[in-house]
């Protein structure tokens, strides 16, 4: 019984991880069709920042975090201008290939940049690192803050592209760009801004998420590959769908590693993907029966 | 049109110039009057960069102070570099533009063990000397090569050496957490064999991933099997985060690691808990931690030459291979050949290096370092000698 | 020879083509070695850019494909004592089988979703690769051996060479025709139009398996070679890194376009050795010429070459994967290009 509150604790605090970068995709692809294969990077650029500003600067905590956010939502708004502005229309591959080249000179940068410090950089978390009792099972507290976190994040958009006219303007672009700028919607801007929010999302992850997961430039890949089945499994357009996509991720991975083997506990998640495509073609929250003639 | 007329010459000049190499004015290759050209490979990008890229430049300080000091026999070391992706055609690649285009005297290198073990027939086929600086795998000098020598401690010496220190310590019962791409199956299948060669029963075999971000369910297993020690086959990442969540359920076994987790204090920061690393012990080929006194010099040199460089383990590993290469390449005489330079590692008879813990003997083996030095951390902060074993 | 035969891409291919086959002249080794994964990669490129390029499933199990056809082969030779003319095709063969098996997941899921579900099935395949140890030798790896030529008198490493420079040949004729053949145009018209493919006839289920067979073979014969090239195979080769170089190729070749990915693979091969030289750098010279291609030749360095040069428009070519785009984009590139298709054919 232990084991499996213990399993389902980590489960959601893991699924937590998941649902954060996850979340940071899907505000790209509601508004511009699009997944940024360079998030990861964003997430790294974060937590990198975050140090530079903390350890090596001596600049405080607090200040450290929030120049870490700004720094990240500067960069995806530069990658945006530079990388994807004009290739955005020319189809899907290209602008996924362009991305790849971002994330290779975002990681190449940081390893130059941040590279010889050693293998693994540590940025503490906001609160002290031992680990707190919850009836009978202890959790580390920073997994809490990114539980919450998530939690913000998701209630925070969801207001945000229901309630608010900016939310709005972004499904619009993303449903009909011509329509939108029939409307007098600046789409050009409206891109630029998504992508900086979402990079903004990713940095806050990374810097958040970095005390656990350790800093060194390629922390961000394998999180933006779960983050991203995450996402897809929720259903790419529905912000709950990505974070019920990271939960469940999150608590099968542990489960199965647990009780079965942990061997395989890399490829539960896999697995558990294509069988999910296989019966929800759109993904657990997506939009259903839609086909584009 | 004459946009692509240039483009056509400018490709084709190019792939000439590739095609045929650089001009070799010399009878040894990669060996003039006034310096000696030598190569490495490695990863210099990619997720394990730092065991190649740092060990190169750690050997590159090396060679940079003895250069100052005159070089070997009035001839200075170049080094020249070569990425392999840690990957088996990159190794292979990089080694055939190192020996066929740079024409290179020697190649001290070799950190991911299974792109060395691809790339081990051509070294051979070329005849080109070969002196390991961090690969592991037991398959790149066993069989022994003429021409293939390593200073690093290799899996199979090292693992022996974890099952041993775990029994003298009164341990029952073993366990093992490994990974299990190729860095982890050179530690992990020789780890399988000495277990059955000593007849005694693996009570939990656990796998993490590098990547890993939780080890709960790990711990989790490890501590229903009872194991009061642990054989930890796994890089920083994947250590720290187990035993974190070790803590966190409260299991506090014996932890046993090896030279992938030689940097303790660091190891410390990562876990972030106190007192956490108590119990652990790891094998070291750089004795003390980087920040000690007596590796000043190494420090300041790092740093003027790559000022965004911060000390490291992997830096010292370079600079130990590097002294050995020097000083059989010393050995080897003014009249250098590659002949003379393999049969000077015969001279290298329990040399006590300045950063190896123990005596290197190249002489009779090619396997160069068998004495695995157990260290531990004391006050979160002091590495400290913990022991050595004695392998039968 | 008009000046419009001297710049076509026929001749580019002929100046390739023959530029390859007499490196071994003069080059050294380490220039051979490129040469040769050169052509491997332009057998993947090739048979990629059907499955992406041509009939617009975005998949992204090449890499794996690619391992399947490499570990086949050899393990065939390792375990069964096979000698290698039987076992490259064989492991060809087990690679287009599973990579057809693919079809049906395209049946129903597209675009991103496709994209994710073809990973997963690669990550999967790469943990197989790893873990069933007593089959595959797990992540250690294992030495093949190399292929025995027999009576014909040739050197091993130039026999490789050149068995892979015929390969390639035979496999890049074939793409061409097939490509400019009913079933390319089938292919085309699944790719821009499911439902107008459908009315028109084209039953979706055979042709995407047809597309998916096609690249999956193609793909399991350049892992057949590969295996005998390195005479070394591990899983860490067919992972995502991989299946992205594969990625760019195409699309930095020109998707939709059997020349582009010649030009595309010869061209990434080539800058990724030139970039060597940047040591420690290459990662941020790699990414920034990827977002260069990207910003300026979106549609592939195919378009700019048939824009700037006669003899380069091949049928069929170009609508990118969304149809809306390719309204847009054929207004701006295209407009020499699309007509001939009839005299070509």
């Amino acid at each position: 019984m232990l084991m499996f509150s213990y399993l389902m604790a980590t489960g959601i605090t893991t699924g937590a991880f998941y649902a954060l970068v996850a979340l940071g995709i899907v505000i790209v692809y509601k508004s511009t069709e699009v997944v940024n294969l360079a998030h990861g990077e964003l997430f790294m650029v974060g937590g990198m920042l975050a140090y530079t500003c903390y350890v090596m600067f001596g600049i405080p905590y607090l200040p450290s975090l929030l120049l870490a956010v700004a720094g990240a939502f500067v960069v995806g708004i530069i990658t945006e201008r530079v990388a994807y502005r004009s290739v955005l229309k020319h189809g899907l591959a290209s602008v996924l290939v362009a991305t790849i080249g971002v994330s290779f000179i975002l990681k190449g940068i940081a390893r130059h940049i941040w590279g010889g410090k050693g293998d693994y950089l540590t940025f503490p978390p906001i609160v002290s690192p031992e680990p707190l009792q919850f009836g009978n099972i202890m959790i580390m507290s920073q997994q809490l803050v990114v539980l919450l976190a998530a939690i913000v994040v998701m209630v925070g958009l969801g207001i945000f592209f229901k309630r608010t006219r900016a939310g709005k303007w972004m499904q619009a672009t993303a449903s009909n760009p011509k329509a939108a700028t029939l409307c007098g919607l600046r789409i050009d801007r409206i891109y630029m801004y998504t992508f900086g929010v979402g990079a903004a999302v990713a940095g806050a992850a990374g810097v958040l998420m970095s005390p656990l997961t350790l800093l060194y430039p390629d922390v961000g890949f394998v999180l933006f590959i779960k983050g991203m089945a995450a996402a897809v499994l929720g259903g790419l357009t529905s912000i709950p769908g990505a974070v019920l996509g990271g939960l469940l991720l999150g608590l099968a991975e542990q489960l199965a590693a647990g009780y079965l083997h942990s061997s395989i506990q890399d490829v539960v998640a896999f697995l558990i993907i294509m069988l999910a495509l296989i019966f929800l073609p759109t993904g657990l929250l997506g939009p259903r029966g839609l086909r584009k003639i | 049109m004459k946009r692509l007329g240039s483009t056509i010459c400018a490709a084709v000049a190019m792939t000439a110039a590739i095609a045929t190499g650089s001009a070799q004015a010399a009878d040894v290759d990669g060996v003039t009057a006034t310096e000696i050209r030598v190569g490495t490979f490695g990863p210099l990008t990619g997720p394990v960069y730092m065991y190649g890229k740092l060990s190169m430049n750690g050997v590159e300080v090396f060679f940079n102070k003895l250069n100052e000091q005159g070089g070997i026999h009035g001839r200075k070391l170049v080094l020249v570099r070569e990425d392999d992706l840690c990957k088996p055609e990159g190794a292979i690649a990089a080694v055939k533009k190192l020996v066929h285009q740079h024409k290179v005297f020697g190649i001290i290198g070799g950190a991911c063990s299974n792109p060395t073990l691809a790339a081990r027939p051509e070294i051979e086929k070329a005849g080109v000397p070969f002196h390991v600086f961090a690969a592991v795998a037991d398959g790149i000098v066993d069989p022994p090569a003429t021409n293939i020598y390593t200073t690093q401690l290799t899996a199979s010496i090292e693992s022996r050496a974890q099952i041993q220190w775990a029994l003298d310590r009164g341990a029952k019962k073993l366990a093992i957490v490994a990974q299990h791409d190729a860095w982890g199956r050179a530690r992990y299948e020789p780890m399988l064999k000495d277990f059955k060669a000593r007849g005694l029963q693996v009570v939990a075999d656990e796998e993490v991933t590098v990547d890993q971000n939780d080890g709960t369910a790990q711990a989790l297993r490890l501590k229903a099997a009872g194991a009061d020690a642990i054989m930890l086959l796994g890089y920083p990442k994947a250590a720290a985060v187990l035993i974190r969540d070790s803590i966190k359920i409260g299991y506090k076994p014996l932890w046993v690691g090896q030279t992938a987790i030689q940097d303790l204090p660091a190891l410390q920061g990562l876990i972030g808990i106190n007192g956490a690393l108590g119990d652990f012990v790891s094998i070291t080929t750089v004795p003390g931690h980087p920040d000690n006194p007596q590796y000043a010099e190494w420090r300041k040199r790092l740093k003027d030459t790559f000022p965004n460089d911060e000390l490291s383990v992997f830096n010292l590993m370079g600079v130990a291979a590097a002294e050995v290469f020097a000083k059989v390449l010393d050995a080897a005489g003014k009249d250098l050949t590659r002949e003379k330079f393999l049969a000077a590692y015969n001279t290298i008879d329990n040399f006590k290096s300045s950063i190896y813990p123990g005596p290197i003997t190249c002489k009779g083996k090619h396997q160069c370092n068998q004495s695995p030095a157990f260290v531990k951390l004391e006050n979160n902060n002091n590495v400290v000698f913990a022991g050595t074993v004695t392998l039968k | 020879m008009s000046l419009r035969a001297l710049v076509s891409n026929r001749s580019f291919l002929v100046f390739l083509f023959g530029g390859l086959f007499v490196l071994p002249a003069f080059a050294n080794q380490y220039t051979l070695f490129v040469g040769n994964l050169m052509m491997l990669y332009i057998i993947l490129a090739l048979g990629l850019n059907i499955l992406v390029g041509f009939a617009g499933q975005l998949a992204f199990a090449n890499a794996a494909i690619y391992g399947i056809g490499a570990y086949g082969t050899a393990l065939l030779q390792v375990h069964l004592g096979w000698s290698f003319w039987f076992a490259a095709p064989v492991g060809a063969v087990l690679a287009m089988v599973i990579g057809t098996l693919l079809a049906f997941p395209a049946l129903r899921l597209s675009g991103i979703f496709l994209a994710l579900a073809t990973l997963a099935f690669a990550q999967a395949t790469q943990w197989v690769l790893l873990h069933w140890q007593p089959v595959t030798f797990g992540a250690g790896g294992f030495r093949v051996p190399p292929p025995d030529f027999g009576w014909i008198p040739i050197k091993q490493d130039y026999g490789i060479y050149f068995l892979s420079w015929g390969v390639t040949v035979v496999l890049l004729l074939f793409a061409w025709r097939i490509m400019r053949s009913r079933i390319g145009r089938a292919f085309v018209a699944v790719r821009d139009g499911e439902i107008a493919a459908q009315s028109l006839g084209i039953d979706l289920l055979t042709y995407k398996a047809m597309a998916f067979a096609l690249s999956s073979f193609y793909a399991g014969a350049a892992g057949a070679l590969y295996a005998s090239l390195l005479g070394f195979i591990s899983p860490e080769t067919f992972d995502l890194f991989q299946m992205i170089i594969h990625k760019a190729m195409i699309v930095v070749g020109g998707l939709g376009s059997v020349i582009g990915s010649v030009l595309g693979a010869s061209l990434l091969v080539y800058l990724m050795e030139v970039l060597r030289e940047f040591k420690s750098t290459q990662e941020i010279v790699f990414g920034a010429l990827l977002v260069g291609f990207m910003v300026f030749q979106p549609n592939g360095l195919v378009v700019f070459l048939k824009r700037w040069l006669p003899g380069w428009e091949e049928p069929v070519h170009l609508a990118g994967p969304e149809g809306k785009d390719s309204a847009r984009s054929a207004g701006k590139d295209a407009a020499p290009g699309e007509q001939p298709a009839a005299e070509r054919a």
